[in-house]
């Protein structure tokens, strides 16, 4: 029988790096413009004197019903009787930092997609960069750059990766600020309460990350059947079974709890959390998370497309 | 090595048995292979699997499958044999085998055969050779000694025979066979009836080299024998016998059937506890007795158990005698001409030849009749008297009627049942008072008790009985009066009547009633035969041809190619092969040859007492049975199992996806509809009366189409179907007929006959046109169609007889074997100007080439008439101005050849001269009536 996945070789970063500027040159690009067009009266290339992410306070005004309540100011509502919501100014110059899982579990490709997780979660952290760099963000990658602004940042991260020569499984997240943006594409294969241990000191320090679940079709629709031995890519773990798909209907249940747990988790720290397939395309991916990051916070917005 | 009857022919190889925990221990370490699959998600798995579900072995019942499978495999190497079968037959320098088959033998016949067979595998296997020798078989017949194979075949080709055995005959016959051979196997398969010398017949064989011997003899003798059937007045007694070690009490069922096989009588017998001979009583009425033709055994189905009856027990023989034969010349006034018609239907007439009583008596006599009948004799001479005499009392009936001679002769107590008076009684008449008697009631203790009495019958005249003491109970019929008129008596065996009335009609009318007849009757049917026939006419000793033959299971067969006539003498020849029991004789009489006499007895064989060992066997089929097929059968399936096994753990049934379950199932749907098809097809095939060809006929009439002839020249053919085609356009165009695609046809294959018009181009390169093809176009041009020749040579001939071009030539050759009318170029008037365009000429590539036509010659023509008249559509049409040139073509729709000379017109009035022939072909001569048109339009409007 034919296998059904395998581990393909690392992507080239710069082959990457053109798939990225092709994504980020045709779907988000029509975002960016339509922005800027709306953007123009307020104008200056810096200057979006608007709510919206950023450091700097903006305005205070009045609780809506519904919005998250980590987000009161409790400082300002104590003074009289309404309660407050302390927006802050777009900061033209907002630090993104971008990390994609470098792990071997993510170089893992089944039949029935495209190209492999780990291609594909470069595509979309570098189409991001592009994305970001044109819009003058800062961007930066955990434990490899700090955060620069270039016009040609995708570039330069894709430089810097490329020289990289081994990244550590988890990054150090202890140098991001609050009020930073910080994009995770990985696979999120580990049980849900490491990931969570992980990721919560990040929600205390009001770090707004950017979640996106990279699946294979093969993880999620488990196609297997028969005597099957399964091995860990990166652990190296076999596990044998008689009849795979006799245990298929369990294994999915257990998939998606994973991923729900981590969808909800994020929905009431208000992250954004995007499930990609690797069988689908990357735009979608893209534009959910250049929504996200663009958008208000608020409750709702998270979750799986 | 054998135990629970089963033996094995290689018995080490069971060792291979201890090597199962090696396979087993093998078969727990090596689970099949899995498919390796990288899956990252492994720990989100590994909380799903149970531990136990992730086999490091094969499953249980797959390693006892395989097992099973290899130790079946080894036990069926071991040539296992179920029930296996002692060997007796090897042994020894020669096995010497003799069989009964005689007509016991016939039960179980197979068995005895599979027995034997058993002896000459034996035999064979141990290489010794065969002398066999079956018991019955003539003296010529060779024994041996064969190979196996051949005592085998022998063998095969043996049947039962339904004659007794013949053991004399054939043991000296062996003990020939094996002089000189030292250490004899003797087999007897007998038939476990004894025989008429057996010990002598045993003891010449044990004074033989006799090695050993092997007896078998059936288990159990049930045989029943019938030995005689005798047809007494009330009923048909029937002897059975059956064999003397049979002691229990046993009933059977004996029934009668006719010549047909019906069943028209049954009775019951039944043997007491060591009682061996019975009798069964047939109460049949004597008409359906008459009938019998065998009487079977009901379930025995042997030789023994049919008794045959032939005519000797049925019909009898009738002599008749009369003293007063003189007068040939009045048969209607002679005694026995009554007697003659009345018993010709059930008896055998005997006449003496010579009116001498002395010499006819005996005579008839000779011919041992069941009844001699006597009109009107008086006294007979003392020799003839005695010898009648001897013949009544062992058991003949004499008939006698009354006559003037016997009133006058003197008493004769010995041949008259009762004393008579002298002289006779007259009844009625001048001088007596008393009336003609009518016959009374028969009485209840005479034969014709059942009979009805003749109402109508008087008699006027008769002989009287004295009175004695015994005259009621001799009197089988009386009259009104009391007066005896038909008496009777015993004699010993035989019986005594007496008619008091003459055979004729003078006296009382009672010859010439029915009643008459059926006394007669049923007198007859209680006479016997005093023996058979031994004699033909010329002296000789009679023979008959063997007729229906008793097969040795007891029914009847066509005789064998060995049965020889039976010759009749002075006693019954004995039953052998050459005279097998059954009928012999012809259609107009059989005389019945039975395998039993009344003497027979049923003795069980006797085991002769000899110091030789004997092995006795049974009768039994080869129970043995090679195993080692079955279990390699059986072990193949559990291959198959197991590959199934392994291909379900392997997860190849899975079909998970619906995508490949809807393949699947489409594949699945395909297969049946194809099969489906398949199977239809035929069916559908044989349902209608579709021929090959249909669907090119079908295509070529459903549009109307212009052929033209295929030369084999590809530039001709080309330009003829590019010229068609331009045709067609311009058809099209012009006029409402559309006509299909141009036919090429061959004229020595195609079917012509769905063309309107085919054009020929001739082309005098091509090989000239077979006979037949010639004849199919000649046949096509007489039903109706047309064919347009075109020999494309207008300026290419030259002038006179000598100028023809090549082409025109070949016209000439093929125009030679059709039937052509006289021609005529197209007159002014013809139809063929009109029908569409009116034209001058026809011209085609080439100007001023006349188109020839059926001339219409006796066609009426008036001045006045635009169009000649005429019925028809002329058959040929014959130009050379290469018309197919002018219509071509090409696919642009430009011409593709030059118009000679240059003349664009030519071209279109060559376009107009193909509509106005094609218009002609469809619609003949409609033009030419066309011109009555105004003429009919004026009387219409009157």
């Amino acid at each position: 029988m034919v296998q059904i996945g395998k581990s393909v070789e690392a992507a080239a970063t710069s082959e990457v790096l053109v798939r990225a500027r092709q994504r980020a040159a045709l779907v988000p690009d029509l975002l960016v413009e339509a922005r800027r067009v709306a953007n123009t009266v307020i104008a200056g290339w810096h200057g979006r004197r608007k709510r919206g992410i950023g450091e700097n306070f903006w305005q205070f005004r009045p609780y809506v019903e519904g919005e998250a309540r980590s987000r009161i100011d409790w400082r300002r509502s104590a003074r009289d009787d309404h309660v407050y919501v302390r927006d802050r100014e777009w900061e033209a110059a907002h630090t993104v930092w971008l990390w994609a899982d470098p792990s071997p579990s993510m170089l893992f490709q089944s039949t029935s997609a495209d190209v492999s997780k780990e291609s594909r979660s470069l595509v979309l952290v570098l189409a991001l960069a592009e994305l970001l760099s044109r819009s003058g963000e800062r961007i930066a990658w955990p434990g490899l750059t700090d955060p620069f602004t270039a016009r040609n940042g995708a570039e330069r991260l894709a430089a810097h990766l490329a020289h990289a020569l081994s990244q550590p499984s988890k990054p150090d997240l202890s140098q991001i600020r609050r009020m930073s943006d910080l994009v995770i594409a990985s696979d999120f294969l580990d049980p849900a309460e490491s990931t969570i241990n992980w990721l919560a000191p990040l929600a205390d320090r009001g770090v707004r990350v950017h979640l996106i679940e990279i699946a294979d079709p093969a993880e999620e629709t488990f196609p297997y059947a028969g005597r099957t031995e399964f091995r860990d890519p990166e652990t190296g773990g076999k596990m044998t079974t008689g009849r795979a798909e006799s245990i298929a209907d369990d294994y999915r249940r257990e998939y998606l709890a994973r991923r729900h747990e981590l969808m909800a988790w994020c929905r009431r720290i208000a992250w954004s959390y995007t499930v990609n397939h690797t069988n689908q395309l990357a735009s979608d991916a893209l534009v959910r998370v250049h929504m996200m990051m663009t958008a208000e916070f608020g409750p709702g917005l998270g979750g799986a497309p | 090595m054998s135990f629970l009857s089963l033996a094995f022919a290689q018995p080490l190889i069971l060792y291979g048995l201890l090597a199962l925990p090696v396979i087993w221990w093998l078969l727990r370490l090596t689970p099949p292979r899995p498919q390796i699959e990288v899956f990252p998600p492994l720990q989100i798995l590994a909380r799903v699997l149970k531990p136990e579900e992730t086999p490091h072995k094969s499953p249980w019942w797959l390693t006892l499958l395989r097992l099973t499978l290899a130790a079946l495999v080894i036990l069926a190497l071991a040539d296992p044999v179920f029930r296996p079968a002692k060997n007796v037959g090897s042994g020894g320098s020669v096995l010497a085998l003799i069989i009964d088959n005689s007509w016991p033998a016939a039960r179980e016949w197979d068995k005895r055969q599979a027995t034997a067979e058993r002896l000459i595998n034996d035999a064979g296997d141990s290489g010794i050779p065969v002398i066999l020798a079956l018991t019955t078989d003539a003296e010529n017949v060779e024994i041996g000694p064969f190979a196996a194979e051949a005592a085998r075949d022998r063998l095969r080709a043996a049947m039962p025979r339904p004659v007794p055995a013949d053991r004399h005959m054939t043991y000296a016959k062996i003990v020939d066979a094996i002089d000189g051979l030292s250490d004899t196997t003797l087999a007897l398969l007998t038939d476990g009836l004894a025989g008429p010398d057996d010990e002598g017949a045993f003891a010449q064989l044990l004074a033989s080299n006799i090695g050993r011997i092997v007896w078998a003899a059936p288990r159990s003798l049930d045989t029943i024998g019938l030995t005689s059937a005798d047809n007494q007045p009330k009923a048909m007694i029937v002897k059975a016998i059956r064999p003397t070690s049979d002691t229990p009490p046993r009933q059977f069922t004996v029934h009668a059937l006719d010549d047909k096989g019906r069943r028209i009588g049954e009775a019951t017998g039944l043997f007491g506890a060591g009682v061996s001979e019975t009798t069964a009583e047939l109460k049949v009425p004597f008409e359906l007795r008459n009938d019998f033709d065998s009487i079977v055994v009901e379930g025995e189905n042997l030789a023994s158990a049919v008794h045959l009856l032939d005519e000797n027990s049925r019909r009898r023989r009738v002599g008749l005698i009369s003293a007063s034969e003189a007068d040939q010349s009045q048969p209607l006034l002679s005694p026995l001409y009554y007697i003659r018609n009345a018993l010709l239907p059930f008896a055998d007439l005997i006449e003496a030849e010579t009116s001498d009583l002395a010499k006819a008596v005996p005579e008839l006599i000779d011919d041992k009749p069941a009844i001699v009948v006597m009109a009107d004799v008086g006294t007979l001479p003392q020799e003839a008297r005695t010898k009648l005499i001897d013949w009544i009392e062992s058991g003949g009936t004499l008939i006698r009627f009354a006559g003037p001679r016997l009133a006058a002769a003197e008493n004769d107590d010995d041949l008259l049942p009762v004393r008579l008076r002298l002289g006779e009684r007259a009844l009625g008449g001048t001088l007596s008072w008393t009336e003609p008697q009518p016959v009374a009631e028969f009485p209840a203790q005479g034969p014709f008790f059942d009979l009805a009495a003749p109402r109508d019958v008087v008699v006027r005249r008769q002989v009287l009985a004295e009175p004695t003491p015994d005259i009621v109970e001799r009197t089988w019929a009386s009259l009104a009066d009391g007066t005896p008129l038909v008496t009777g008596a015993k004699r010993g065996e035989g019986t005594l009547v007496l008619f008091h009335v003459p055979p004729e009609a003078t006296w009382s009318n009672l010859p010439i009633t029915g009643s008459f007849v059926e006394m007669l009757h049923r007198v007859v049917q209680f006479s016997r035969n005093q023996g058979r026939l031994e004699q033909s006419a010329d002296g000789k000793p009679a023979t008959l041809a063997p007729y229906r033959m008793i097969s040795a299971d007891g029914a009847l067969i066509p005789p064998p190619p060995d049965a020889r006539p039976l010759v009749l003498g002075s006693e019954i020849p004995p039953v052998t092969i050459t005279n097998p029991p059954g009928f012999y004789g012809g259609g107009e009489g059989v005389v019945a040859h039975n395998l039993l006499d009344a003497s027979a007895r049923f003795e069980p064989i006797a085991r002769p007492g000899t110091n030789v060992p004997i092995t006795e066997i049974r009768y039994a089929f080869d129970e043995q049975r090679d195993l080692k097929g079955w279990l390699i059968a059986l072990a193949i399936l559990l291959l198959a199992l197991d590959s199934l096994a392994v291909f379900w753990l392997g997860g190849v049934f899975a079909w998970r996806s619906a995508a490949k379950a809807g393949r699947a199932s489409a594949t699945v749907a395909a297969m049946v509809a194809l099969g489906a098809g398949l199977y239809v097809i035929p069916a559908l095939a044989q349902n209608t009366d579709a021929k090959p060809g249909d669907a090119e006929a079908i295509e070529a009439i459903s549009l109307t189409r212009i052929a033209y002839v295929l030369t084999g020249d590809s530039a001709v053919d080309s330009i003829s179907r590019a010229g068609i085609s331009g045709l067609n356009r311009f058809l099209i165009e012009k006029t409402a007929l559309e006509p299909g695609e141009p036919a090429g046809v061959d004229i020595a294959v195609d079917e012509l006959s769905f063309y309107p018009l085919i054009y020929w181009p001739v082309d005098p390169a091509a090989p000239m046109p077979s006979a037949a093809a010639i004849a199919r176009v000649d046949a096509y041009m007489q039903q109706g169609g047309t064919v347009l020749f075109d020999t494309r040579d207008q300026y290419a001939n030259g002038f006179g007889a000598l100028g023809a071009s090549p082409a025109t030539l070949r016209l000439r050759e093929i125009l030679a074997s059709l039937n052509v009318p006289p021609l005529e170029p197209v007159p002014p008037d013809h139809v063929l100007t009109k029908s569409f365009y009116i034209l001058r000429q026809f011209p085609g590539r080439y100007a001023d080439a006349p188109l020839w036509v059926e001339a219409s010659l006796d066609a009426e023509n008036s001045e006045n008439r635009p169009v000649r008249t005429g019925d028809g559509v002329s058959s040929i049409m014959i130009t050379a101005a290469d018309f197919a040139g002018a219509w071509a073509i090409d696919q642009s729709g430009r011409p593709m050849l030059p118009t000679v000379p240059g003349n664009p017109l030519q071209r279109v009035y060559a376009y107009r001269s193909g509509v106005n022939i094609m218009m002609y072909m469809l619609t003949g001569n409609y033009k030419s009536d066309q011109v009555h048109l105004p003429i009919l339009l004026e009387r219409l409007g009157q």
